[in-house]
């Protein structure tokens, strides 16, 4: 990232990622309660919201996110001053592909320093939109 | 952690504002390492975010049998936290509404560490109808 004058429109680095059963069950292995949950079980997922699958945890589209903020802002930025908010829109599950994007929608100076707001979207491999949302960071 | 009995999770009963489990965890190098391999990240700094805070905090005083779905999340980051280090969580229910008929619970937590850094600060919005999903999105199965 630059200086504090980021041009409104700014695009952030765009980042994709797969999501497999594997990759869903790592996630939810960090855990500190073993618990079965409609990420981890198949048939509580069934149970639970009638689907065939498992869905990938939202928190799993807020740290794609993250990344696209960290790259743009820098970690010592982004580590320090940064929120992701998302509304997640439709489920994600094994085998999608994650693409986050972003721009820079807006600016306001706040006591620390300039709140940069970037738009925040979420697309799986159809193009269809599986969460959306804003992240800020202070520079 | 949770020495207590669980309570039976009762959506009209809960109380906006009630606090939730406060507990500790060492946070070890191997669930950071397990939570950048699960998103493909090296440089990803904070686990926290699959460790669950919140969710954690409400499921270590509620047994909740209805369940939900996560339909967004707010997370503030302060501090990366530091493998080895031990990380303190307090939890709370900040809200809860209807909207569209469908319940909505919002939990959040707040983690700092053993030496006293803010780390983050994490909401969930659960939706407490979760078979709204599969009606939604599988309605086949």
């Amino acid at each position: 990232m630059a200086s504090t004058s980021i041009e409104i429109g700014a695009q952030i680095p765009s980042v994709t990622k797969s999501v497999t059963t594997e990759s869903i069950l790592q996630f939810e292995s960090c855990a500190i309660l073993e618990r079965e949950n409609i990420h981890n079980n198949e048939e509580l997922a069934k149970q639970r919201l009638g689907t065939t699958y498992t869905l990938a945890s939202g928190r799993m589209s807020i740290a794609f996110a993250s990344e696209a903020m960290r790259k743009f802002f820098g970690p010592d930025v982004f580590h320090h001053t940064g929120t992701v908010n998302l509304k997640f829109l439709r489920p994600v599950k094994n085998g999608d592909t994650i693409t986050v994007t972003g721009s820079v929608s807006s600016q306001r100076q706040v006591e620390k320093g300039t709140e940069i707001t970037v738009e925040l979207h979420c697309e799986n491999q159809n193009h269809d939109r599986t969460a959306a949302g804003i992240g800020t960071a202070i520079v | 952690m949770a020495e207590q009995p669980l309570k039976i999770l009762d959506y009209d009963k809960l109380e906006i504002g009630e606090e939730l489990g406060s507990y500790e965890y060492v946070l070890t190098q191997e669930m950071l390492d397990n939570f950048r391999a699960s998103i493909d990240d090296p440089e990803a700094c904070f686990p926290t975010l699959a460790v669950k805070h919140d969710a954690t905090a409400l499921n270590m005083v509620y047994n909740d049998t209805t369940g939900g779905v996560n339909a967004g999340n707010e997370v503030e980051f302060f501090n990366p936290p530091i493998p080895g280090k031990k990380i303190f969580v307090k939890g709370r229910i900040a809200d809860k509404y209807l909207r569209r008929d469908k319940p909505y619970l919002v939990i959040e937590a707040t983690a700092t560490d053993e030496d006293g850094r803010l780390l983050e600060r994490l909401k969930t919005y659960q939706m407490k109808k979760p078979d709204e999903v599969g009606k939604k999105w599988h309605p086949q199965a």
